[in-house]
């Protein structure tokens, strides 16, 4: 089996008396797409600063390449971070020479969507314009492995699906992919998914492995809205799928016994939880 | 309404910056500035050579204080061309032959009025290198370092902590580039520019002004691009402190202002309480505005200099060094912990 692109075997990362990242170990193979999972304050984004060697770890070993992250490394990475990382002054076209000439290559095609677009500076055109740049800027030096850190974020649909065709293409070709997200369905198009929660690396594996054995109730009424409401109102974890009430982390009992209290009636059956209630699940144990 | 002013309240106690800009500020600027605000010299460092010298000491009023200490060899007139005192008597002549400095604006106005006192025909008194006393001469030479501070300190530090600001300065981080070439990439337009902005405005100051070019032209752009490093070393090190523009430009004012009111180009130094002085000789405006004035109008040389050229020099790599050090430790702060490390091994 070939070296792992990115291998991070018990990272830590502390500020102060708070740790960010604790004890986290991942790799990422050439040609996969591994989704690093969790909500806001998870230490995602610490982690990736770290792989990219922004941030010094405290603990651990973290190899790109089979090195020590350096400039020789970053070389073979492509990075799209959160806020692009695009200079707004210049034209679309003037981002791209830079990114080339930093790199080292040339003439990085300008996305076809971007073509009409490519004199006009980049705090000149929409922010899906803009993702498409910035992963054109990252990919232009063919990396081997990309590294996306909430890549899709406030890109309509039909964007953030053709991001995601570029990142399938990508990883065909050989190229390993680090991705966070907050959108189940960008989730499920990884290989793997590494599900971080307050720092520490709570579950990783695939889909199934994710949601393991967790199951949801889902709640069946004749009003589902004053279901919804009352089931809420409890202090229960209540999510709806379509006019379908779901509820996680909680017994039966428990929902019948806050519909009768609400004067509602209603039947439970257990469910598959959704990869989205299992990591709700798992985050408030 | 009362939400938005209470609003705006609770905003402001918790940027502390802003706070000490509105509360410690004016304390300190009121209580310095109160001390530099003189412009009445009360004292003149004078020389008296020649023959006739003790008499002509011994006649001078208390705000002459003269200095002993001074080259035995050298004229009256090259002791104000070195700047070694602001007025020096030759007493070889009859009448004795006063000679002011008039590169040192203020003082030369006292000293011409103190000298009017003396009696017809007791003294001679020539004002060199700005014989009307005008107020331009001296100004613009200084003005072109203040001009050069504007420029490195603030236009610097925003050009740079508005990389930060929008996030760019991680995507140069991870980009497979020389820390050193992104700092040297991002200084060497603001201090090409700030070349032109010297040429542009010495060239300006001397054509519209009248300022005189006694000196040395090399000597000149010598001490100027020693300057800029110092405050272009300002101008890094306050965007390696600040998130925003905002607090790079409250920063870059906090660090202007002190050099406006102290480096004596406004008040002279000489008219300063010890203390107030001694915090103007810790500004690099003032070494500048020294050597600026000395080569423009007194055309001294790199001698009577030395002392101004040295003290920038050190400013600039202690300033410029600390500057790229904590420019390079945002870039690459693996390589620097990585270093530090093997430095503790």
């Amino acid at each position: 089996m070939s070296e792992p692109l990115l291998s991070a075997t018990q990272v830590t990362r502390k500020f102060g008396d708070f740790t960010a990242v604790d004890n986290v170990s991942l790799t990422v193979e050439p040609g996969e797409i591994v989704g690093l999972l969790g909500a806001n304050g998870a230490g995602k984004t610490t982690l990736i600063r770290m792989i990219l060697g922004l941030l010094p770890a405290t603990e651990g070993d973290l190899r790109l390449f089979g090195h020590e992250p350096s400039r020789q490394t970053r070389a073979r990475l492509g990075y799209v971070p959160q806020g692009l990382g695009l200079w707004d002054s210049l034209t679309a076209r003037e981002n791209l020479d830079f990114v080339d000439q930093a790199f080292g290559v040339d003439g990085t095609p300008m996305p076809e969507a971007l073509t009409d677009q490519a004199d006009r500076t980049v705090g000149q055109i929409g922010l899906g314009y803009q993702r498409q740049l910035a992963f054109a800027a990252a990919l232009g030096h063919t990396p081997e492995l990309l590294v996306l850190d909430e890549p899709t974020s406030g890109v309509d649909p039909l964007s953030r699906a053709r991001l995601w065709d570029t990142v399938h293409e990508k990883a065909e070709s050989g190229v390993g992919v680090l991705v966070t997200t907050h959108y189940m369905q960008e989730a499920q198009q990884c290989d793997r998914l590494v599900l971080m929660s307050q720092g520490a690396q709570v579950a990783a594996g695939q889909e199934t492995d994710i949601i393991g054995d967790a199951t949801a109730l889902e709640v069946e009424t004749d009003d589902w809205r004053a279901a919804f409401a009352a089931l809420s109102a409890a202090g229960l974890l209540v999510s709806l799928a379509g006019t379908r009430v779901r509820v996680v982390d909680t017994e039966a009992d428990a929902v019948a016994a806050a519909l009768a209290d609400a004067g509602l009636t209603g039947t439970t059956s257990v469910a598959h939880a959704t990869l989205e209630e299992a990591m709700v699940v798992r985050e408030r144990r | 309404m009362k939400a938005m002013i209470l609003k705006e309240f609770r905003e402001l106690r918790r940027d502390k910056r802003t706070m000490a800009m509105l509360i410690a500020l004016p304390i300190v600027l009121l209580t310095i500035f109160g001390y530099a605000a003189n412009f009445n010299v009360d004292e003149i460092p004078t020389a008296v050579v020649g023959d006739n010298a003790a008499p002509i000491e011994q006649q001078l009023p208390d705000m002459f204080p003269v200095e002993s200490d001074v080259d035995a060899d050298a004229t009256a007139q090259e002791l104000i061309r070195d700047n070694v005192v602001d007025v020096a008597i030759d007493t070889s002549t009859q009448p004795a032959a006063v000679y002011i400095d008039g590169s040192s604006l203020f003082a030369a106005q006292s000293a011409q009025a103190a000298f009017a006192q003396f009696p017809d025909g007791a003294v001679s008194v020539e004002i060199l290198y700005n014989p009307d006393l005008t107020t331009a001469w001296v100004m613009v030479p200084a003005l072109i370092g203040l001009i050069l501070t504007f420029i490195g300190t603030i236009i610097t530090s925003i050009g740079l902590v508005k990389e930060r600001q929008s996030g760019t300065i991680e995507q140069l981080a991870v980009m497979p580039l020389k820390a050193s070439d992104v700092i040297l990439g991002k200084i060497v337009p603001y201090f090409i520019l700030a070349c032109v902005d010297m040429v542009v405005v010495t060239v300006v100051g001397v054509w519209l002004f009248d300022v005189p070019f006694n000196g040395n032209v090399a000597l000149f752009a010598l001490g100027a691009a020693i300057f800029l490093f110092v405050v272009l070393g300002l101008g890094v090190l306050i965007s390696t402190a600040s998130q925003t523009q905002a607090q790079a430009i409250q920063m870059a004012i906090m660090m202007l202002l002190p050099q406006i009111l102290l480096s004596g180009f406004i008040f002279p130094l000489d008219a300063m309480p010890t203390v107030i002085a001694w915090i103007g000789h810790l500004l690099p405006l003032t070494y500048f505005v020294e050597i600026s004035q000395g080569i423009m109008l007194r055309g001294a040389g790199f001698d009577s200099l030395m002392v101004n050229f040295g003290v920038l020099t050190l400013m600039a790599v202690v300033i410029f060094g600390a500057a790229v050090a904590r420019f390079r430790r945002d870039l690459a702060p693996s390589a620097h912990k990585r270093a530090t490390k093997d430095g503790a091994k």
